[in-house]
């Protein structure tokens, strides 16, 4: 009963969001096709909602999906530098290729850093199938700080106006018009939650060990390769249109476990469904707390997960 | 049955092998008892094991797990709500006769169905994992270190249960334990410091001269057990 009064509320929260914020939408003028209102609906308030809520329900199933491969309840593309692999990537596209589009970018850095991470982990664990976690976990924070140290070095020699689109970038935003980012973001996030779903059995057993899983006939190394190939084909495709959006990857998954108490492999449209909804709040929140302007979506985020990311760290440590 | 043929490592050396049946491997803490069970059953890969005269990789995924399973000495569940039940379901690898239900109140385990796995005792989890190898009911079961964390009741259960040929085909046993290995009764295998020392049956092993050997007087043979002499 409770769940289903918690979706209840999150479809209406989903329902409710493109209406309301600045600018206030007249109903009866929604349908015109030459008002502002059509405008700020159709072409803005929906497809950001939209764009939202995909971007959210990927970025929390991949938390999910890397913390099962690698074994770590710390471990999200993000702690492992694929998001600081993606600004940096974009960072040099401002600078170097203004004609392209960005957008490039930042799925070519998101996706060179996972298979780079990849061979490292392959060659850590040579000859055996066990992941070791801790190492992999410090290579991919080497490889955040490294990233860091080339951005600061972007900033040196870019000019003004190029600094200013890199920090926009690094906040992420949600800003878009019409619904052609939605489409691209919308078909990854079903193409994950599709792999996810086929490769169930497989999650499954890997989420009691390793070992286990390989002794009950799961081609462990195979298997990793291939769910950490298209997550980071979709956290690339979605970073690269929004930029960063920290810590939703680690915090949706924690708190859905938290909520349902339920082993992850009852837990993947969950954590797709709320991590979608926690974006679409989170813009919401972003969109109407300022009223002059919009708050960078990483900011809002960061805000309510940073505290609760402190929280669980807290909480672990009593168990 | 189970084969190595000259395996080399920075463990183990010289490993050439072969086991015909039921097996017990001893050995003293550090000697490679566990790395030699990792070999054979290839979670550490290699070429020199053979299991019914084919090599791991020439094993199919089908016939890979039905003829060898390893049960670790410790369980090790990474997801923090797995149940026990669900533990359990994942270990069957087809139809089994076996019921979930029977194997857990076989075990002594029925009151923790529900519970999850990640909060049970070390006794109590190394009792899952032996109701999973008899769910997962191998051809070669290799069990590491069995009953180094059960009381004497339950130490008497899993004895029955490895010592009756009804639930598990096939045994290697890695244990500290002589008592446990010598009314066992089956062949031996012995390891000190990588290297195989000494392979033959339960009979030839434990003599006066042997347990004189390889344990110093730090062992006894008193009236048909093998009992620490403290």
């Amino acid at each position: 009963m409770k769940k289903v009064i918690i979706y209840f509320l999150s479809l209406v929260m989903i329902l409710i969001a493109p209406f309301i914020g600045d600018f206030v939408i007249d109903f009866s003028k929604i349908n015109a096709m030459d008002s502002q209102d059509y405008m700020v609906f159709w072409d803005l308030r929906l497809p950001r909602v939209f764009l939202a809520f995909f971007c959210g329900a990927i970025l929390s199933l991949s938390g999910l999906v890397f913390q099962t491969i690698f074994k770590n309840a710390l471990i999200t593309p993000y702690t492992l530098g694929v998001a600081s692999g993606s600004t940096l990537f974009t960072a040099l596209f401002i600078i170097f290729f203004p004609s392209y589009i960005y957008v490039f970018g930042g799925f070519l850095g998101a996706f060179l850093t996972i298979v780079l991470l990849f061979f490292i982990s392959n060659r850590i664990n040579q000859n055996s199938i066990l992941v070791q976690t801790n190492s992999f976990l410090l290579v991919g924070i080497a490889l955040s700080f490294f990233y860091s140290a080339c951005l600061m070095l972007l900033f040196t020699v870019s000019n003004f106006e190029e600094n200013y689109s890199i920090v926009r970038y690094t906040l992420g935003s949600l800003d878009i018009v019409g619904f052609d980012y939605v489409f691209p973001v919308g078909f990854a996030s079903s193409v994950l939650l599709f792999m996810v779903y086929v490769y169930k059995k497989e999650i499954t057993l890997m989420l009691t060990s390793n070992e286990n899983a390989f002794l009950k006939g799961v081609e462990v190394k195979k298997v990793n390769f291939i769910l950490l190939l298209v997550v980071s084909f979709c956290v690339g495709i979605c970073i690269s249109f929004t930029g960063p959006i920290g810590f939703i990857g680690l915090v949706v998954p924690h708190i859905i476990k938290i909520v349902y108490k339920q082993s992850a492999y009852k837990l993947f449209w969950p954590v797709f469904f709320f991590g979608g909804v926690f974006l679409v709040v989170c813009d919401f929140i972003s969109r109407n707390l300022i009223q002059s302007s919009t708050l960078p979506i990483g900011v809002v985020t960061a805000f309510i997960g940073a505290p609760f990311f402190i929280y669980l760290i807290v909480r672990r440590s009593y168990k | 049955m189970l084969a190595i043929n000259n395996y080399q490592s920075s463990i183990l050396h010289d490993i050439s092998l072969e086991i015909k049946g039921n097996t017990i491997i001893l050995g003293s803490n550090g000697s490679g008892k566990s790395t030699l069970a990792k070999v054979m059953v290839g979670i550490i890969e290699n070429e020199a094991t053979t299991i019914l005269g084919k090599k791991h990789h020439e094993l199919s995924r089908i016939q890979k797990i039905e003829t060898i399973n390893y049960i670790p000495s410790k369980l090790e569940i990474f997801d923090e709500y797995m149940s026990v039940q669900e533990f359990l379901e994942l270990s069957f690898i087809g139809i089994s006769k076996i019921k979930v239900q029977e194997l857990a109140s076989l075990l002594g385990i029925s009151t923790l169905l529900e519970h999850n796995c990640q909060t049970l005792s070390s006794g109590e989890s190394q009792l899952l994992l032996m109701a999973s190898c008899i769910a997962h009911n191998a051809l070669i079961t290799i069990l590491d270190e069995p009953t180094s964390n059960l009381d004497q009741i339950k130490t008497k259960r899993v004895f029955d249960i490895v010592n009756s040929n009804e639930y598990l085909q096939h045994k290697i046993i890695i244990t500290h334990d002589l008592n446990f290995a010598y009314k066992l009764g089956f062949d031996i295998v012995f390891i000190q410091s990588g290297k195989v020392v000494f392979q033959g049956s339960n009979e030839a092993f434990f003599c006066a001269k042997n347990m004189e050997t390889f344990f110093g007087n730090s062992v006894k043979i008193v009236e048909n057990f093998v009992v620490s002499n403290l």
